[in-house]
């Protein structure tokens, strides 16, 4: 074996980290208040709902498959959610109880969505990739429909609260720093960290995605695992499209166009990859944090806006780059692709 | 249901022969075909579907498609999917608009231009597939959006309109009463069908597509192959760009967004496996006339646009759906 012997940090610290350590130090060299905890605690505010999207995209790619409707869907539970709650509040309905109501349509709508796509997938037997494209037509035309190809607007004040920060309601000094959107993305992170590493279905998610036929002859249902690993996809877009809505205190019909693929990113970024189920959450915060970082910072130093969908695009494509180069250096292979 | 107890009977078509696959897409247009116009017909001005002027019309709208589609069915053979075909599109066109506009370039030198962009831009996906070592899906995935960006960018998110006469003639003339549009398609759709049955280029992207390591094996250079495809891919999508505008006399940077789910729909549709070495050219184009059928067909219904993208999803879920039960059977 030709193993290189790489310097021991570079093969612990993984390769996202080393990115926005370096974008971070690039952006608060050209404006130092780029580092101040406003801007850090925005950062986090403003990516909390990716980093729930990409939860399932990690989850659906740790077992080999690709969830091209996740965009779709979080538009669609945003816009079933919100049209629920104002139909209610219009007859009547408490803010409480249409809110409850709206959430639930919303949940609802994702588990629908997700329960699809991955019937498709794991009874009906088609690639992830076609069966999800196919459900991403759906989803965006079923969106545009129902908000009529434009935004609904919603207030009440119970729904916003889920996206605010939390000095709009509660008079602390310190209270600017948290945000629900963040409450709701550590919530479900932890969920799907303990489901993914300490349960039985993390560990039939893991087995599918190294070796599918494997595991089915060790005995996993891999049909009804494969089955609930887009179901619960649907579920995570949900959530993000519904804490989106409450941010924005509306419905979009296309606010979820191109998010499949910042969610897909983040979790290539994070180290999760297409091959053997390897990766796993804790890579995908970080990788969520680079397309975070990036964004922010470009408006930070004040990058003209026109610039600004080229270069996100440029750094991600680099970061990916950096992150397969080095992953491929890490396992002493040549960079060269040679399967 | 008579397509069961045919089934049931072992009556199935031999789906895995191409021509078989292809014949049987063909049938399917036939009868959507059939379908439109009886949907369609008016007590007032009888079939307006088989109008001649109606039948071009499809045809010309599904030629960019069909272009674009070539392309597509070539990388599919020979690796992956090209996910950048829209932006591609929409960047090149936006260059070519800005050319022919802005700094009034001859309209040969702007086509050149775009076309050899379009070419470099598959050969940037072919290196970063082959020699970085990226998936295709996230090494095209990610030059979709960067391109998007650029094509923004340079266009500063104006809309440009007005080419000259000349350079019009690709999209709008026409060739002894066949509109243009038509006659590029059929002239890339015979020479990507040429290339990939009748030369060695087209036997090396089957068998790379099939399987890297035993073409490896045999002699292919196969990154060599593979880039190739995406080049091919790239130049054909820039050449439809070019044809889009040319036709609709304007170019923004999003025009090529709205091809990227019908180009894989009827890729998928035509019966090109997404694993490799089974590409169907000429299931692309039955597939990409179908859905220019249903297209036209729910024009002339007055189906509102934003019901489409949800027929093009559940039709793909359908063919896939219906060929795998097919072969199930057979």
């Amino acid at each position: 074996m030709t193993n290189p012997k790489p310097s021991s940090l570079l093969i612990r610290v993984p390769s996202a980290a080393w990115v926005i350590v370096l974008m971070m130090t690039i952006f608060t060299a050209i404006n130092p208040r780029y580092l101040t905890p406003d801007n850090l605690v925005n950062i986090v505010l403003q990516n909390a709902v990716l980093l729930i999207l990409a939860l399932g995209a990690t989850l659906v790619i740790l077992s080999e498959g690709i969830d091209l409707s996740a965009g779709s869907v979080l538009t669609l539970s945003g816009v079933t959610c919100v049209s629920v709650m104002k139909h209610l509040m219009e007859s009547g309905g408490s803010n409480a109880l249409a809110m409850a109501a709206g959430v639930a349509v919303g949940l609802l709508t994702g588990a629908l969505m997700g329960a699809t796509t991955g019937g498709l997938i794991a009874i009906g037997n088609m690639p992830p990739f076609i069966a999800s494209l196919g459900m991403m037509g759906v989803g965006s035309a079923l969106s545009l429909v129902l908000a009529n190809s434009t935004a609904i607007y919603i207030s009440n004040p119970l729904f916003s609260f889920l996206g605010e920060k939390l000095d709009q309601s509660i008079d602390l000094p310190w209270m600017q720093y948290l945000s629900m959107p963040t409450f709701i993305a550590i919530a479900v992170f932890s969920v799907i960290w303990v489901t993914l590493y300490h349960t039985p279905f993390g560990r039939y998610v893991i087995a599918i995605g190294g070796n599918e036929s494997g595991a089915r002859l060790s005995g996993v249902n891999t049909v009804v695992w494969k089955w609930m690993v887009y179901l619960v996809a649907g579920v995570l877009a949900s959530i993000s499209g519904i804490t989106l809505a409450a941010r924005l205190e509306a419905a979009d019909s296309i606010v979820g166009v191109g998010w499949e693929f910042d969610a897909i990113a983040a979790t290539i970024l994070g180290g999760t990859s297409f091959a053997k189920g390897k990766g796993g959450t804790g890579g995908t915060v970080l990788g969520v944090l680079v397309i975070g970082v990036a964004r922010n910072g470009l408006n930070v130093i004040g990058v003209p806006s026109l610039w600004q969908p080229a270069l996100t695009g440029t750094i991600i494509i680099l970061a990916i780059v950096f992150e397969t180069v080095l992953s491929r250096w890490k396992e002493g292979r040549r960079w060269v692709w040679h399967d | 249901m008579g397509l069961a107890r045919l089934a049931a009977r072992g009556f199935v078509p031999d789906l895995e022969r191409p021509w078989m696959q292809s014949a049987a897409r063909f049938l399917v247009l036939f009868l959507v075909c059939i379908l439109m116009a009886v949907l369609t017909r008016s007590t007032e001005y009888g079939f307006v579907f088989l109008n001649l002027r109606n039948l071009l019309n499809i045809v010309r709208n599904a030629s960019i498609l069909i272009i674009i589609g070539v392309g597509e069915t070539i990388t599919l053979t020979a690796k992956d999917v090209d996910l950048s075909v829209g932006s591609v599109l929409s960047l090149t066109s936006v260059v070519a608009a800005i050319m022919l506009n802005r700094y009034g370039i001859d309209y040969p030198f702007a086509i050149l231009t775009a076309l050899l962009i379009g070419a470099a831009l598959g050969l940037v996906n072919g290196l970063l597939i082959t020699r970085v070592g990226l998936p295709p899906f996230i090494a095209t995935y990610g030059t979709l959006w960067v391109l998007f960006g650029f094509a923004y960018l340079i266009l500063q998110g104006a809309v440009i309109y007005g080419f000259p006469a000349g350079f019009r003639m690709i999209g709008n003339g026409n060739l002894l009463g066949v509109p243009m549009p038509i006659i590029v398609m059929a002239a890339v759709f015979g020479s990507g069908y040429f290339v990939l049955h009748h030369t060695t280029l087209g036997r090396r992207f089957f068998a790379t597509g099939a399987n890297l390591e035993t073409a490896r094996m045999s002699g292919i250079e196969v990154d060599r192959t593979i880039v190739t495809a995406y080049v091919i891919s790239g130049f054909l999508a820039a050449l439809a760009g070019l044809v889009l505008i040319a036709y609709t006399n304007g170019s923004e940077a999003r025009i090529g967004d709205s091809y990227l789910l019908p180009v894989m729909a009827v890729v998928v549709m035509g019966g090109t496996s997404l694993s490799g070495g089974q590409g169907n050219l000429v299931g692309t184009l039955a597939a990409a006339l179908i859905m220019a059928v249903i297209h036209n067909g729910m024009n002339i219904l007055a189906v509102p646009a934003i019901w489409q993208s949800l027929v093009v999803g559940l039709l793909i879920i359908a063919t896939v759906l219906t060929d795998q039960w097919l072969r199930k059977r057979a």
